[in-house]
């Protein structure tokens, strides 16, 4: 008798749909190791694939593209050194919305929080480049489009991705 | 609500995780496999309760996976189709003291599985002592001995 045939005594088989259920196991090893291998990327955040960088000239920002709920996250501004010994900075109306800021450093001189965004003012050493790091934690999942600039420059738009 | 569905989306995702590991894991739990459970609740543990310890969300997740199990019970009880696919099917491994080496390499159960379980459950020594094993749905190896009649010599001492 063929050793993958249906047996009826002392069990029903349905090698048929054994077979099948084979094939999805195999599948479902391919996709948990596929899961595992894409995580050491940092498709599901902290990663080489992970971080990213927007805008440039007066104002880069240095983020992780995708994140994870309930993780707090830096955002690294980096503001081009200029003859001011102040750096206004602006975040958009979706980072108020879908972030909340944990903690600011430096700690800034002023902060406004309005319909158009974050306002913040930061004290700097005139002709020196400055770095304001941002820790934020995402208020809920999905997309966000983000966009932060400093003065009137064009502002670094970028976007962020948030996993359950 | 959040509590309901992150309790059900991890019962489903949990439930997929150990059924295509496939039965090996569950009926033959090695020391190894035991951990691996234990690290499997406690990573699981934290994503569903978050920062909320409250009695009302323990009273919540408690409720919403019996829920779920017990539906999952009457769904095999009602369709009997289901009954595979939740609970996978048994299948003979040993024929009339033959091996049926082919399912037993796709279900990773070797000669010393089922010597072991003949060994522990009815004391047989060989395979061509066993009528039938058969790996249940649960994942355990079931042993029917061959009968006594028909049983080979005892093997020589070495």
């Amino acid at each position: 008798m063929d050793e993958f045939a249906s047996r009826h005594y002392p069990v029903r088989e349905d090698m048929r749909f054994q077979r099948r259920s084979w094939m999805v196991e195999r599948a479902g090893w391919l996709l948990l190791a596929s899961i595992a291998g894409l995580g050491l990327t940092g498709v599901f955040g902290m990663g080489p694939l992970s971080v990213a960088q927007a805008g440039s000239g007066p104002l880069t920002v240095r983020y992780d593209r995708f994140q994870r709920a309930t993780r707090t996250v830096e955002f690294v501004f980096t503001v081009a050194p200029s003859a001011s010994t102040e750096i206004a900075l602006h975040l958009n109306p979706a980072f108020q919305r879908d972030f909340e800021v944990v903690s600011v450093s430096p700690g800034s001189l002023r902060g406004r929080l309005g319909d158009a965004g974050y306002d913040m003012a930061f004290a700097r050493r005139a002709g020196a480049e400055s770095r304001i790091v941002i820790w934020a934690r995402p208020r809920h999942y999905g997309l966000s489009r983000l966009a932060a600039a400093t003065g009137d420059a064009a502002p670094a738009k970028f976007w962020v991705f948030v996993y359950p | 609500m959040d509590s309901v569905i992150k309790a059900a989306v991890v019962f489903f995702a949990l439930w997929a995780i150990v059924r295509i590991t496939g039965r090996r894991t569950l009926g033959e739990m090695t020391a190894f496999d035991f951990v691996l459970f234990l690290i499997i609740g406690g990573s699981t543990q934290r994503a569903i309760t978050g920062q909320d310890y409250s009695l009302t969300n323990a009273l919540l997740l408690v409720a919403t996976f019996v829920s779920l199990d017990i539906g999952l019970s009457l769904a095999v009880v009602k369709w009997p189709a289901a009954r595979h696919i939740l609970n996978a099917m048994p299948m003979i491994l040993v024929d009339n003291g033959d091996m049926l080496t082919g399912r037993m390499r796709r279900a990773r159960v070797t000669e010393d599985n089922i010597l072991e379980a003949a060994r522990r459950l009815h004391g047989l020594e060989r395979i061509d002592q066993i009528k039938f094993a058969i790996l249940e749905a649960t994942g355990e190896i079931t042993i029917v001995p061959a009968a006594t009649g028909s049983r080979a010599v005892p093997a020589p001492a070495p």
